[in-house]
């Protein structure tokens, strides 16, 4: 497995998509912060009325927006609470792990390893390290951000942002796992990339919570991925918070099984 | 022919069957491929040559049957190791370079001396494009890189789908060198092709496969007594002409091939059967006598023809 990690990573570092995608967020996260800087500061706000983006009055509600926000409370809203992390994360996964089939790279990579758990071993082990030094770069980012546009909300301890971190990586890792499950099933960029979309940015769960929730069934799905990434606690009070390890671990392994499975099943 | 290991088998299969639903794409085919032999497979498009190989190079799993390579069972590690595998396209990332695709398969395989990588792209004429980006390569490139892909690891065994798709006349030229290379120093290949002509410059067995089933195993001493010469004439009335022949000539056996012609196996005087034949108003357009090559000899095979076994 670990021949094939070392495999993956050389191709990881010589593939467009991964700094493409992480452009992406870095390039949304500057226009977050731009758009609040308009709106929150005064010089911005003076620009944004002298353009006629905002009325006075709208000017003076405006300044309120990031009240009792912090650094990390900000990079979730404009990251992960929205589904747009996962939603790119999602993307390059499926572009990372579609690629193997499209150029039918995966017959050199299955004609050495009849073992079929190393190849996902190895793809999900991947994306965990992608997803690591995207969530760390682009937290970091963020924080270079904030600091550029003159401090627009104030610093989250760093225990607060290792812990929201460290859980966010497990369920993210969960996500790249089920890309994974979808394309190893599906072998298709289409399926792949409606499914990054419809599951990384909310439609599908939204709508199963809103359906779930007409029958008091609503609160099951605060255990899904998507909706752990949005409502999940952003700093540790107490052993209850734990609880987002678990989502993270429990579907990064359920997930994993079944591409596992469905591996093993189809021929190549 | 190497000597070596001359009795040792590098492939055996038995009642090896493949089914896609109700449908037998394989059904079971007993492959016997000796260590050091050049192995032929032959067979019509769909006929079960492709599924064969993947289930040898593992790429797809047996319904029914066993298959043993170098007398271990095929999902041993350590005989995967000694195989190398070039099945329908070579399987390349298009916007990797050559070298970087051929270090790929290197750690794949947990290579880690890169020389191995720019002796493959040596061999198979690379080493120029190795920085250029497959995706710019022409057909015949790819499945270059494709045969140095399976070179890679100095494999004991190759199976080589359709190698020379592709490949203009000295790539074509420079694959049959580059086989019969790798048969003298002892490997196995097992290659399949539908180019029976450059087939027949390298392989040194033959197995004849139809409808997913084996019909035939010989050896290239064994297809060489079977190709034996005919005499060929063109007329315009073929069946009369061979009623005659038939009933002139006893110890001919005569038949009419599916281009109309008639021909004769066996001590024909060629001479004699013009003679005949014209003395009973048959005009003669061409005659002459011909040497039945691989690809006659498939063909007959397919259409069910005259018995040669």
């Amino acid at each position: 497995m670990f021949n094939l990690l070392r495999m993956d990573l050389y191709r990881v570092k010589r593939s467009k998509s991964l700094y493409i995608c992480f452009l992406l967020l870095m390039l949304a996260t500057v226009l977050v912060y731009g758009m609040m800087w308009l709106l929150e500061t005064p010089k911005g706000q003076e620009i944004s009325l002298r353009i006629g983006m905002i009325t006075p009055q709208e000017a003076a509600e405006a300044g309120s927006i990031l009240d009792g926000i912090d650094s990390l409370g900000f990079f979730r809203q404009i990251s992960l609470d929205g589904g747009m992390y996962n939603l790119i994360f999602g993307i390059w996964v499926m572009l990372f792990v579609c690629a193997d089939f499209q150029s039918g790279f995966i017959k050199n990579i299955m004609a050495m390893h009849q073992n079929r758990w190393n190849y996902i071993g190895s793809k999900v082990m991947t994306t965990w390290i992608v997803d690591g030094c995207y969530l760390g770069g682009h937290f970091l980012f963020a924080l270079l951000m904030n600091r550029l546009f003159g401090n627009l909300v104030p610093y989250a301890g760093w225990e607060d942002a290792a812990f929201y971190l460290s859980w966010v990586w497990f369920v993210t890792a969960a996500f790249a796992s089920l890309i994974i499950f979808i394309c190893v099933l599906t072998r298709s960029v289409a399926a792949g990339s409606l499914a990054a979309v419809l599951l990384g940015g909310g439609p599908v769960v939204m709508t199963l919570y809103k359906i779930m929730d007409m029958f008091h069934m609503g609160d099951w799905l605060e255990y899904s991925i998507y909706l752990t990434c949005a409502m999940g606690p952003q700093r540790y009070v107490s052993v209850k918070d734990l609880y987002v390890y678990a989502v993270g671990f429990g579907f990064l392994i359920l997930y994993s099984m079944l591409a596992g499975i469905v591996l093993k099943k189809k021929d190549i | 022919m190497s000597t070596q290991g001359v009795d040792k088998l590098a492939i055996e299969t038995r009642a090896l069957t493949k089914l896609y639903k109700d449908k037998a794409a394989v059904r079971n085919v007993a492959l016997r491929i000796r260590e050091g032999e050049v192995y032929g497979f032959i067979g019509r498009n769909g006929a079960g040559k492709s599924t064969t190989l993947k289930m040898l190079g593992g790429l797809a799993y047996p319904t029914q049957g066993e298959i043993r390579l170098f007398g271990r069972p095929v999902s041993d590690a350590a005989v995967r190791r000694r195989l190398g595998v070039l099945i329908e396209a070579a399987g390349l990332y298009p916007h990797m370079t050559a070298r970087q695709n051929v270090v790929m398969k290197a750690r794949c395989m947990g290579l880690t001396d890169e020389s191995s990588v720019d002796a493959v792209l040596e061999v198979t004429g690379l080493t120029d494009a190795g920085r250029k980006k497959v995706k710019h390569f022409s057909m015949g490139m790819k499945q270059r890189l494709g045969v140095a892909l399976a070179l890679l690891g100095n494999p004991d065994l190759l199976l080589l789908d359709e190698p020379i798709n592709g490949l203009d006349p000295e790539g074509i030229r420079e694959i049959r060198q580059l086989i019969g290379k790798l048969h003298e120093e002892g490997k196995t290949i097992l290659i399949s092709s539908h180019i029976l002509g450059e087939l027949s410059k390298i392989a040194t067995n033959y197995g004849i496969i139809k409808d997913g089933e084996m019909i035939e195993q010989l050896t290239r001493e064994e297809l060489e007594e079977k190709c034996q010469d005919y005499f060929q004439i063109e007329v315009r009335d073929a069946g009369r002409a061979l009623a005659l022949i038939e009933g002139t000539f006893p110890g001919v056996q005569a038949e009419v091939s599916d281009s109309g012609s008639v021909r004769m196996f066996g001590a024909v005087d060629g001479a004699a059967v013009n003679q005949m034949l014209v003395e009973n108003r048959i005009a003669v357009y061409a005659s002459g006598f011909h040497h039945m090559d691989l690809e006659e000899y498939f063909l007959d095979r397919m259409e069910g023809g005259r018995q040669y076994v």
